[in-house]
């Protein structure tokens, strides 16, 4: 910051002395018509661009609109001396006196952020540099006498050959090519107009009107020149005019959104600083920063989310969506986000005065906010539930139909029909006994598998170990078990680890292609931790099959949380904290 | 030989009481709970007491406690327990430091009248019978870095049925070999899983129970 005062206040005293040493010189020049009137332009033009753009440059170093205005600033310097008297400066003035319009129209497309965002304007931009640099060279070099309005002019010292025929010709493509421009940037600002926001089109206008201005005023003097039609030096400095007016009307849109805004953070202050807290603390948020688009978040940190007011999700968006986000903080800790538009940065100060000012209240409406979330998930995870509960009563009917129920009937066949043979043909009795023996036996295991399924009796009888031991021997890869409860805790949260672990091996047999898998439970600070690993594909996406949420919703019932963890190549982890006092 | 049978079951109780009948026991007493039939084994005295494990009052594992009751008030009853589904935790509870006199079968089983009514002279006699699916399951949990792998298959099948408690000549008579082959697979088990040879066929269900179980 030392440096780049340093810097700035280096640059502020060579156009000083730039400045005096040009009125000295000017004030000496005999050639020059309006000689007093050129001394004032140079103060009112080059003196405005300085000294506003360096006030803006240090206002907002990060900003280029400033540097951009200094440099405008100087250029057209250098074009001024072709108001001077010694031959080599009044020929380098000569060259560049139209070079202070490229750094203008970079201004002007690059404003007001300093930048220049499509391909067309760094087009645009880099066209104008070098046609008001080099572009006239091929004049100087073939014109002895450049007219000037005034009589008497310095010689050319560039000149090789005077060739008037080749000047006019080029000239007339300089003077083509020079329209052209001057139109394209015009569109690009109309362009540029027509997409900007409400609040955008506010601060551009002004400079916008100035900047088209000078581009209508500049081609119509380009105009008049290819076709040789004399014109008085009048409509020269009537379009500087709206020229020398950009800085001061961008000083002034600085100055005035800088007291507007100062007056606004007070009034915001005023408003929910109050006994009564406003209806809506968005609208007095909008208004404080002048900008009606504006859209409030609030942090969530249990879910690391954020949610808009009524509690539903939102997503920020991403700096290219023409969205700007900033960030509040009350006490160090994140509150809420403001999504605004990006010309707001331009004004940190701004946005951290009305965070500041309007965190307190922030942080309230966080809270309700945070509040109808937690209800809101809650109504969510009970219809899970409900629908979980309805679509494991709809298996388990399906299972015992398909199952059991069709072995009995066809065993209640077999046993019609080994009666009927029983005198005639006993060996076909025999053997249809034997087939009703073995879907009998079919019928029994499926049954057992069936009531295991619903609620081991092991885990009722001895607890979540001998249970969690049974899932590791009866699972098809090998299942170390590296830590044990060691202890009975309530059912309802012995049944939900139970089937975190259940759920979670069927899934690794089913999804990981994993070689092994580790399971542990254990106590962890008032809760039972329950981890599942295995050595597979990873990418499992806990919200793929039903058996992963509905063990989510079983789980945030008892207030816990489950967690799944799966980075593509690199295992799973199925995490479970049941909240559990010892 | 006597037996007590509990089973809440009225059903399934006359059932297995009839069929045990049928083949030549003497059936001593019934109980439909945990209480009595303490107090009927108590009374008794019987070679065998045939043990439902889900039963009142609690109607959770009360069989199974009463099981480990008997056996140690009353070492000279053997216990059978039967149960709707078996798990390797109420085995190894069960079996413990041993396994002699010693059952645990799906009650399933009993369909199958000649291995059940064997199963039960096993275990009145002092043997074991272990339910092949509990067998199975120890067996065939999957180990990293498994000494199991190192048996060839029939050796394999021997030693599951050495588990559930068979003697020799009943492996013999299951594989259809010689009981002479029975014997030499016997020891080439052993010496691959690093077990020190057992003669009684309980002890060798102990050995083969704790090996499997680490």
């Amino acid at each position: 910051m030392i440096g780049l005062r340093r810097a700035l206040w280096t640059i502020g005293a060579i156009g000083v002395l730039t400045l005096t040493a040009q009125t000295t010189l000017m004030a000496e020049a005999d050639f020059v018509k309006d000689e007093g009137l050129w001394i004032a332009l140079n103060f009112l033009i080059g003196g405005g661009f300085l000294y506003v753009g360096l006030f803006a440059w240090y206002r907002r170093p990060d900003n280029r609109v400033g540097t951009l205005m200094v440099i405008t600033a100087f250029a057209w310097f250098v074009g001024m001396f072709a108001n001077t008297e010694p031959a080599g400066l009044f020929s380098i003035g000569i060259l560049v006196s139209n070079l202070f319009v490229a750094p203008a129209i970079h201004l002007l497309l690059a404003f007001p952020s300093g930048q220049l965002y499509t391909r067309e304007d760094r087009i645009l931009v880099t066209l104008t540099y070098v046609l008001t640099s080099i572009g006239f060279l091929p004049i100087v070099l073939t014109v002895d006498t450049i007219p000037h309005g005034g009589f008497n002019p310095p010689d050319n010292v560039f000149l090789i050959e005077h060739n008037p025929d080749f000047a006019d010709t080029y000239g007339i493509f300089l003077n083509t090519a020079g329209v052209i421009i001057l139109g394209w940037v015009a569109y690009q600002l109309v362009v540029c107009w027509k997409e900007a926001s409400p609040p955008m089109r506010r601060v551009i206008t002004p400079v916008f009107i100035a900047g088209a201005l000078l581009m209508g005023a500049l081609s119509v003097l380009l105009i008049l020149d290819m076709f040789k039609v004399s014109h008085p030096s009048d409509l020269w400095y009537a379009a500087l005019v709206p020229f020398g007016l950009v800085p001061y009307l961008f000083l002034g849109s600085l100055v005035r959104a800088q007291m507007l805004r100062g007056g606004a953070v007070g009034e915001l202050v005023a408003t929910i600083g109050g006994t009564e807290p406003p209806d809506n603390l968005r609208d007095a948020l909008a208004r404080a920063l002048n900008d009606p688009s504006l859209e409030l978040a609030y942090w969530i940190p249990e879910t690391a989310t954020y949610v808009d007011e009524s509690g539903r999700q939102v997503d920020l968006p991403r700096p290219v969506e023409g969205r700007a986000v900033s960030e509040v903080r009350h006490e160090g800790r994140l509150v809420a986000a403001l999504i605004h538009d990006p010309l707001l940065l331009d004004e940190p100060e701004l946005i951290e005065a009305v965070g500041a000012a309007a965190a307190l209240a922030l942080e309230k409406e966080r809270l309700d906010a945070e509040l109808r979330a937690k209800v809101a998930q809650l109504r969510e995870s009970r219809a899970r539930m409900l629908a979980f509960g309805l679509n494991e009563r709809r298996r388990l009917e399906r299972d015992l139909h398909d199952g059991a129920q069709q072995r009995l009937v066809s065993l209640a066949l077999d046993l019609r029909l080994a009666q009927a043979a029983v005198r005639e043909d006993p060996d076909r009795a025999e053997e249809l006994l034997e087939g009703a023996n073995a879907e009998l036996a079919e019928a029994l295991e499926e049954l057992r598998e069936l009531a295991r399924g619903i609620h081991p009796a092991v885990l009722s009888d001895r607890g979540l170990d001998p249970a969690v031991e049974a899932l590791a021997s009866r699972a098809p890869l090998p299942v170390e078990i590296k830590a044990r409860l060691g202890e009975r805790v309530p059912e309802p949260v012995e049944l939900a680890a139970y089937f975190v672990v259940s759920e979670a091996l069927t899934n690794i047999v089913k999804y990981s292609q994993a070689k092994t898998a580790t399971v542990a439970v254990g106590r962890d600070n008032g809760s039972v931790l329950v981890e599942v690993t295995d050595d597979g594909i990873g990418g499992a996406d806990p919200n793929r099959g039903t058996g992963l949420r509905g063990l989510a919703d079983r789980i945030s019932a008892l207030g816990g949380r489950l967690q799944v963890d799966s980075p593509e190549g690199k295992g799973t982890t199925v995490t479970a904290r049941i909240p559990c006092e010892s | 030989m006597r037996v007590v049978v509990a089973e809440d079951s009225v059903l399934l109780r006359e059932g297995v009481v009839r069929l045990l009948e049928e083949r030549g026991f003497e059936v001593v007493g019934q109980a439909a709970d945990a209480d009595d039939l303490m107090r009927k084994v108590g009374a008794h005295k019987p070679d065998i007491a045939i043990v439902d494990i889900r039963m009142p009052p609690t109607n959770t594992d009360d069989g199974l406690r009463a099981a480990l009751k008997i056996r140690e008030e009353h070492p000279d009853t053997n216990v059978l327990v039967l149960s709707a589904y078996v798990e390797e935790a109420y085995a190894l509870e069960l079996v413990s430091d041993s396994a002699a006199g010693l059952g645990y079968l799906l009650k399933d089983r009993v369909a199958d009248v000649d291995a059940f009514v064997d199963s039960v002279e096993r275990v009145a006699n002092g043997g074991s019978a272990l339910d092949p699916e509990v067998v199975a399951r120890l067996v065939g949990r999957r180990r990293q870095a498994d000494p199991l792998e190192n048996l060839t298959p029939r050796e394999r099948e021997v030693l599951e049925l050495m588990a559930e408690g068979r003697s020799n000549a009943a492996i013999a008579d299951a594989l259809v070999v010689t009981e002479r082959a029975v014997e030499k697979h016997v020891t080439s088990i052993f010496g691959k899983l690093d077990l020190s040879p057992a003669p009684e066929d309980h002890r060798r269900v102990l050995a083969v129970l704790t090996f499997l179980r680490s």
